[in-house]
């Protein structure tokens, strides 16, 4: 059986605000380990990684491995009904046909439980491959969120590319262009978590769909940094750290720009 | 017109075979569409109402012109790569099934004046269906509307279905549109079926592969060619007394079907006159086709603007509004098809090979998978490049 006991409810809710644009349904994945979901939107163009370590919870309990197909759009009208101070509990079975959600308010004078319908959902994984960035960058998430919504507003694909003077974001759109540079910012008067930091061993630039981009930036509450990874020609990485829990990842694939060549398909 | 009630026959005996996608899932996927069989559908379909067809002023049919651009931007905006395949010359094989077709023909024309004379408009509109013809120039004005839109277009020597399972078992495409279900036959790895229904329905897209195909139903893709010449085909009869159930117990149980004619009372099913069996196997296995590898590479280009509006508003009378609506949603649809999919970067989690029941046992293992690499990611640091966190 499964039991995990979470002292911040909120954050489950904040994690499935984080997903509920992308993805309708998803494996939750429960291990000894701790809970874990990948899932991909419907046209494969993103995918979500979700890590909640064991030791994150208050309790935890897990025998065996178990999936655990959810509804997300359900599982967020359900989390609704928790307020932000309670504690949350998920329980079930070794192959459940429910999982139940206990709320228990911060006074413990208020005890709710629901119970939710399993699904079996025939997603298909993939294995992230466990790569080293040739360009990493941290900034603070909130100035991430503002940039990826101020390049939506001119156009819809955005070009990325890193040096080691900052990185640079532009757009093109019917109105115009737009471009934001974003300088390392090493100053010691920042706090860790307001600090800009670029790391390079090579430049890096590529295009990406700003639809996406804006539906990852739905992470920030979880996180007050936002760490982007880019390797030439590959998936970017966008990490939200969730603290002493583990993380919530997007892998976004990248704008092809060669459009005459038809690309590489497989079957 | 495919095989007989082989939709069923899988679903009882494979239902992992198949499953419905959406649309959207296709983008950036090269797709191979028969696009004889949908000008067909078209003719049948779009804009009919008893016994019209959708013309324009001078009374030429433009219902293929209108279906096919309409559902080709619709595929093009879902960010998907079509590539039209068009019949060549039919086989021999199926003159038997011609002449069927064009008796039926000649008798639903009978039909037709009977049900005008009486009134009967369910009727004439039963008939006239059956009474549709694809003339060459149908064809032909497909041909130069596609290229006009910019998607490629190939010729296929004969059966466009043949061809289409040649691109795509040497993966040039991902999978064929088609409803027939004769082309998993010639060796296509996976159709999608409904890709063309129009966005009206909502219908979503029904994806079969071969291999879970085979493996469902436990059997050799000789025996699946087998049990799909008995369960009735284009090229020749059927067995009396034979249908579908009946032909996957025999050839389940005899392997073949030389030994299934061995065990049967010839008596009771008659075999009919042309029920040459092995050509039939042949043409399936190898078909007249254009190898894989003598195909130019397809090239998907801006849409010819001007040609489209000199062909659909001043030859064809279409609205020009219409067709410069299209043209721009063809032209918005380019830079979605420069958007990469995940699935090319990332391989797949391998699966188990059991289909269907043990599910549970199937998810636990790929999440362990998964699992096990994101936490990889977490804990290990090598010096070289840089890592997150």
């Amino acid at each position: 059986m499964f039991e995990a006991r979470l002292l911040q409810g909120n954050l489950l809710k904040k994690v499935l605000d984080s997903i509920k644009d992308i993805i309708t349904e998803g494996n939750f994945d429960c291990s000894p380990n701790g809970l874990s979901l990948q899932a991909m939107d419907s046209s494969h163009v993103s995918l979500i990684d979700i890590l909640l370590e064991s030791e994150g919870f208050e309790h935890y309990r897990c025998d065996r491995n178990i999936p655990m197909g959810l509804n997300i759009t359900n599982l967020v009208k359900m989390l609704k009904c928790a307020g932000s101070d309670d504690i949350v509990t998920i329980k079930c079975e070794d192959k459940p046909d429910n999982v139940t959600f206990l709320f228990e308010s911060k006074d413990n004078d208020k005890i709710s439980d629901f119970e939710m319908k399993t699904m079996t959902i025939d997603d298909e994984h993939l294995l992230v491959p466990d790569q080293t960035y040739t360009a990493v960058v941290k900034m603070p998430s909130a100035e991430f969120q503002r940039l990826c919504r101020d390049m939506s507003a001119i156009g819809d694909t955005v070009h990325i590319s890193v040096t080691k003077e900052g990185v640079r974001f532009s757009t093109t759109g019917d109105m115009g262009t737009a471009n934001i540079t974003v300088r390392p910012n090493p100053s010691a008067d920042l706090k860790d978590e307001e600090r800009t930091e670029v790391q390079i061993t090579e430049p890096v630039s590529a295009s990406f769909a700003l639809r996406y981009l804006n539906s990852f930036t739905k992470a920030t509450p979880l996180s007050p940094t936002v760490t982007l990874g880019m390797v030439p020609n590959l998936p970017v990485v966008v990490e939200y750290k969730i603290a002493d829990m583990g993380h919530v990842r997007y892998y976004l694939a990248p704008k092809i720009e060669d459009e005459e060549n038809g690309g590489a398909i497989e079957a | 017109m495919g095989i007989k009630n082989l939709k069923k026959l899988i679903s009882d005996h494979a239902p992992g075979a198949f499953k419905d996608m959406p649309l959207d899932a296709y983008f950036s996927r090269i797709v191979a569409i028969d696009a004889s069989m949908h000008i067909y559908q078209f003719m049948a379909v779009v804009g009919r109402s008893g016994e019209d067809q959708l013309t324009n002023e001078h009374g030429e049919v433009t219902s293929h012109l209108q279906g096919m651009m309409h559902r080709t931007s619709r595929l093009l905006q879902a960010g998907i790569k079509p590539v039209y395949v068009f019949d060549g010359k039919p086989p021999e094989m199926k003159s038997g099934e011609l002449s069927k077709r064009r008796a039926a023909r000649e008798q639903a024309v009978e039909k037709l004046k009977e049900a005008k004379e009486s009134g009967d408009a369910a009727a004439v509109e039963k008939y006239s269906k059956r009474d549709l013809k694809v003339t060459k120039e149908h064809n032909e004005e497909c041909k130069r509307l596609l290229r006009l839109m910019g998607v490629p277009v190939i010729e296929a020597p004969c059966e466009a279905e043949a061809q289409c399972a040649e691109l795509c078992k040497h993966g040039l495409v991902y999978s064929v549109a088609t409803e027939d279900m004769d082309c998993l036959c010639f060796g296509t790895t996976r159709q999608s079926r409904h890709m063309m229904a129009p966005a009206s329905q909502k219908k979503d897209v029904q994806e079969f592969q071969i291999d879970k195909v085979l493996e469902g139903m436990d059997i050799t893709m000789d025996q699946f060619i087998d049990i799909c010449i008995l369960c009735g085909c284009d090229y020749c009869g059927t067995i009396r007394g034979i249908g579908p159930k009946k032909s996957f117990d025999l050839i389940k149980k005899h392997k073949c079907i030389e030994k299934v004619l061995e065990n049967i009372d010839l008596t009771k099913n008659k075999v009919p006159e042309n029920f040459d069996y092995e050509q039939v196997r042949r043409l399936f296995k190898a078909p007249e086709i254009t190898p894989a590898t003598e195909c130019s590479p397809f090239k998907w280009t801006a849409p010819d603007e001007e040609g489209l509006i000199a062909f659909m508003v001043d030859e064809k009378s279409f609205n020009l509004e219409r067709i410069q609506s299209v043209i721009k949603k063809v032209k918005a649809s380019k830079s979605k098809s420069t958007q990469g999919r995940l699935d090319s970067f990332f391989s797949a989690a391998p699966r188990k090979p059991a289909a269907g029941l043990s599910l549970g046992g199937k998810k636990g293992a790929n999440k362990a998978g998964a699992f096990g690499k994101s936490t990889g990611v977490t804990k290990t640091k090598k010096s070289g490049g840089i890592r997150l966190g």
